[in-house]
């Protein structure tokens, strides 16, 4: 058994600055992951990072564009307090020692950005989260913490209300442990990986978003799921916004510039919730291009901008589409991108668990509410992850000692040996592939009732199917047969609450169209939805968004 | 969107040390399109057929670096690799570990030496704490300043090009070509303080154990072009400290070598890299090396056209300096 004083689960951008806050103010921090830090999804960000510097640009517009990109269901105060912190958190991450791109002057380079008033987008070239990562890690690197590299949560450790340690195991030995906190930061990530056609990295499985759900925190909003209009047609790799941010648009089939019909005013850069639809729609009523996808031409923009400024984006679109986008369209059509929901918290991290804190994309602030704005998430990483350093660090150092039995370990592992000494059972890949087709097929872009339903009787049988999983690989040193099983019982898990919330939720708002409920409604639906585990299932409630100077307006692009 | 498939053979390579005496090759065939990446092969491996095979793996678009292997005897993102353009060349795909690291099972590797190398060149910003950071402010820094940094920033720490490199098999001081180009985006970093102190340190800390061979660049799927920085590294140690190893007094002694007669000798080059008491300590080498090739010992002749050997300098040497 281990013991620290503060452990944070998840070493991407959100669980770094997490652990350098709860360094800084003095407390004793492990850091704990399943991939190496610098190999965090994190470091595929591309577009950049909203900071208000610009001198036409103020804090007060950064706050009303997130407000109405989020349709009204972000917590006011708590994006007030994200927009004031995002270019101290910037200029901090410079300090760092990120080598962003630059104007002419040498300052910030500034780029635009879907659903904002002005160029705000901080970015290094099309690799921005790459960039702010190697810079934190290397900045990381020069305090003191212990790092279990490549070992994977598999539990949180709550009794009466209170988050008492976790227990993970090290990949490359199969050794189950326990890890004894006073305070615990979850910061894995995202679980784009319940979808089949996703921009996520295979690791984005919500291992710490169903396992806080199964100790007993409330999950918000995870019905919000986001889009992103321009993902490659085979593969979904994503190419970033910052291409029609940098001038690039979109064409159907017809070779129109049909955004004008969804955005009058600002076309290709209207929020993703509006590009994604509006994609769908194009190609659903027969103006997509054959195999149902639509151009992203950057060819105007001219060899030197595109190689430059998008140098990544060129390497994916000649390696994974076969196209040169300096001389051709690329076919792009939505994918699934970002989860606005995850483990509810305060605009401090804390959860509804006592010692257990969020942050970054496995939490819900919320500050995206039904929709996140491009640029919002990197910051976001920051902010409340040194948010969340610093209020577990606090609760932390006046915490009682947690208790945890050595014994108590067998009674954790028991089911995965029991997966293990099956001779029949059910395959963790074939369930993984069923549950992705289940949710591109009914929980996607456009929902209604009889899909979501659907979805809720498919996912549950998928889920009694996991019942009798079976691990085939006997091996303990980086079973990743375990693994899968391990996270496809997880991302089952967070499937459902997506379902069931979005089967609940009858209004259309950001990125939940419903096409039975196509109209917002704010009488109705104006709050958050609060899932905990019951004995049959999510059971939903209902929680008010903070409110302070923003009234509910129609949202037009 | 090609519709067509091929018949694609993997051998991959398959070594649990818990389990297996040694290593062995299994075979596997998959129908695929020509442009499948060689990840997407090897997943449906994992999901269809055999479950037990053991990969590292994230992101798939090759900015994670987490799937670097060789591929066909190159080290590369298994991400990126299409199998096409391998079948047609080899007839089918022999997937193995990367080089130069432990293999922990299959195609998983021990990576901690190479992250151990990246810690040691301190990857970080080091400041002077009488020139403090501007106050609320980023530091001023000219987009000609950001090019400078060449393509280092674009760096995944995958490894291709610490398997791909023959210096890091050969002698386990030596950095390897990740750590050192790491150590040349913080020695071009106008932030960074200590450059100086850097460039001095790292002239005994393995930079001349780099071979040129170039591999690394080869090997690098991000054209980050680790060695073309190593050389960048070694012409600023000089200029920063002279020659004051033997690797740079080596380099430094071919350059006036050749100037002055247009060939090597080799007798004197020894003597520039080791001095005196070097050239005795090669004694033995040098007998057995006499008896072979008596003729080294000549003092070698002026080339005709030596005139065109001070052009060639001249025009290095304007040249527009190293960064």
């Amino acid at each position: 058994m281990q013991q620290h004083e503060v452990v944070v689960v998840g070493a991407g951008l959100a669980g770094q600055r997490a652990a350098l806050a709860a360094i800084e103010a003095g407390r004793e921090v492990a850091i704990v992951s399943k991939l190496h830090p610098l190999r965090s999804h994190s470091g595929a960000a591309q577009g950049g990072i909203n900071a208000a510097l610009g001198k036409e640009d103020s804090v007060d517009t950064h706050i009303y564009d997130t407000v109405k990109g989020s349709d009204y269901l972000g917590d006011q105060d708590a994006i007030e307090l994200f927009c004031r912190e995002a270019g101290p958190t910037v200029v901090e991450m410079e300090h760092f020692g990120t080598i962003f791109s630059r104007g002419p002057d040498g300052s910030l380079a500034r780029r635009a950005f879907g659903g904002a008033g002005f160029p705000r987008t901080i970015y290094a070239a099309d690799r921005t989260g790459l960039a702010l990562l190697q810079a934190l890690w290397e900045h990381l690197g020069t305090s003191r913490f212990t790092l279990y590299e490549e070992w994977e949560l598999t539990h949180l450790v709550v009794r009466e209300g209170r988050v008492h340690g976790i227990v993970a195991y090290d990949r490359k030995t199969g050794t189950f442990d326990q890890i004894a906190a006073k305070a615990v930061v979850l910061a894995t990530g995202p679980f784009g990986r319940v979808y089949g056609r996703t921009t996520n990295a295979h690791s984005c499985t919500g291992d710490g978003v169903a396992v806080a759900y199964g100790a007993g925190a409330a999950l918000k909003d995870l019905e919000f799921v986001q889009f992103h209009p321009t993902a490659l047609m085979e593969s979904a790799i994503l190419i970033t916004e910052g291409a029609r941010g940098e001038g690039g648009i979109l064409k159907n089939g017809n070779g129109e510039r049909f955004m004008g019909k969804y955005a009058p005013h600002v076309f290709d850069l209207a929020s993703r919730d509006v590009v994604s639809r509006a994609i769908v729609t194009e190609v659903r009523e027969g103006r997509g291009f054959p195999g149902g996808y639509v151009h992203l031409e950057l060819m105007h923009l001219g060899r030197e901008k595109v190689e430059s400024r998008l140098q990544e984006i060129c390497d994916y679109a000649r390696v994974y589409a076969g196209v040169d986008p300096v001389v051709e369209p690329i076919p792009v059509y939505p994918a699934q991108h970002y989860m606005m929901g995850g483990i509810g918290t305060d605009a401090h991290g804390a959860t509804n668990v006592r010692g257990l804190f969020a942050a970054g994309e496995a939490a819900c602030v919320s500050i995206h509410g039904a929709n996140r704005l491009g640029g919002n998430s990197l910051l976001e990483t920051l902010v409340f992850g040194k948010q969340a350093g610093t209020a577990a660090a606090a609760y932390a150092a006046s915490a009682a000692p947690p208790e945890l039995h050595a014994a108590e370990l067998d009674g954790f592992t028991a089911p995965f040996r029991a997966w293990s000494s099956r001779t029949d059972g059910e395959d963790p890949s074939r369930l993984r592939t069923e549950m992705q087709e289940v949710m591109d097929r009914y929980v996607g872009i456009y929902r209604n009732e009889a899909d979501l339903l659907e979805g809720v009787r498919r996912i549950r049988g998928l889920r009694a199917r996991f019942e009798n999983v079976r691990v085939v690989d006997r091996s303990r040193v980086y079973n990743m047969n375990l693994a899968d099983a391990i996270e496809v019982g997880h991302m089952l898990t967070l499937a459902e609450v997506i379902v069931v919330g979005a089967y609940a939720r009858t209004e259309s708002r950001g990125a939940h169209a419903r096409t039975d409920y196509p109209k917002r409604d704010d009488a109705q639906w104006m709050k958050h939805t609060m899932a905990t585990r019951g004995p049959n299932g999510p059971q939903l409630s209902y929680a008010a968004v903070a409110y302070t100077r923003w009234e509910p307006k129609e949202r037009v692009y | 969107m090609a519709n067509s498939t091929v018949r694609a053979t993997f051998d991959v390579y398959r070594y649990d040390p818990a389990h297996d005496a040694a290593p062995r090759y299994q075979r596997y065939e998959l129908d695929l399109a020509p442009h499948t990446p060689v990840l997407t092969a090897l997943l449906r491996i994992r999901a269809e057929i055999d479950p037990t095979l053991t990969l590292r793996y994230s992101c798939r678009s090759a900015i994670c670096g987490s799937c670097a292997m060789q591929v066909n005897s190159k080290s590369r993102l298994a991400c990126e690799t299409q199998i096409g353009p391998e079948l047609a060349r080899d007839g089918r795909i022999v997937i193995e570990p990367m080089r130069n690291q432990k293999v922990l099972r299959d195609l998983v590797v021990e990576q901690e030496p190479f992250w151990r190398n990246y810690d040691k060149i301190r990857p970080h910003l080091i400041l002077d704490p009488t020139k403090p950071m501007p106050e609320g402010r980023e530091n001023p820094m000219t987009p000609e300043q950001v090019e400078r940094f060449r393509e280092t920033p674009r760096c995944i720490a995958c490894a291709a090009c610490y398997s791909a490199c023959p210096a890091v098999e050969a002698d386990p001081g030596f950095p390897g070509p990740m750590a050192l180009a790491k150590l040349y985006r913080f020695v071009v970093d106008p932030r960074d303080q200590a450059h100086q102190d850097r460039l001095v340190r790292i002239q005994t800390d393995g930079l001349w154990l780099c071979l040129r061979c170039h591999l690394c660049t080869e090997a690098c799927p991000k054209d980050v072009r680790p060695s073309e920085r190593i050389r960048d590294l070694k012409e600023m140690a000089i200029a920063a400290q002279g020659g004051t190893e033997p690797g740079s007094r080596h380099a430094i002694g071919f350059k006036e070598n050749i100037r002055e007669r247009g060939l090597l000798s080799e007798m004197k080059l020894v003597r520039q890299t080791s001095g005196i008491g070097g050239l005795l300590g090669e004694a033995g080498q040098g007998l057995r090396m006499v008896r072979k090739k008596p003729e080294i010992l000549k003092r070698p002749h002026r080339i005709e056209h030596l005139e065109e050997v001070e052009k060639i300098y001249e025009s290095l040497d304007h040249r527009e300096a190293p960064p």
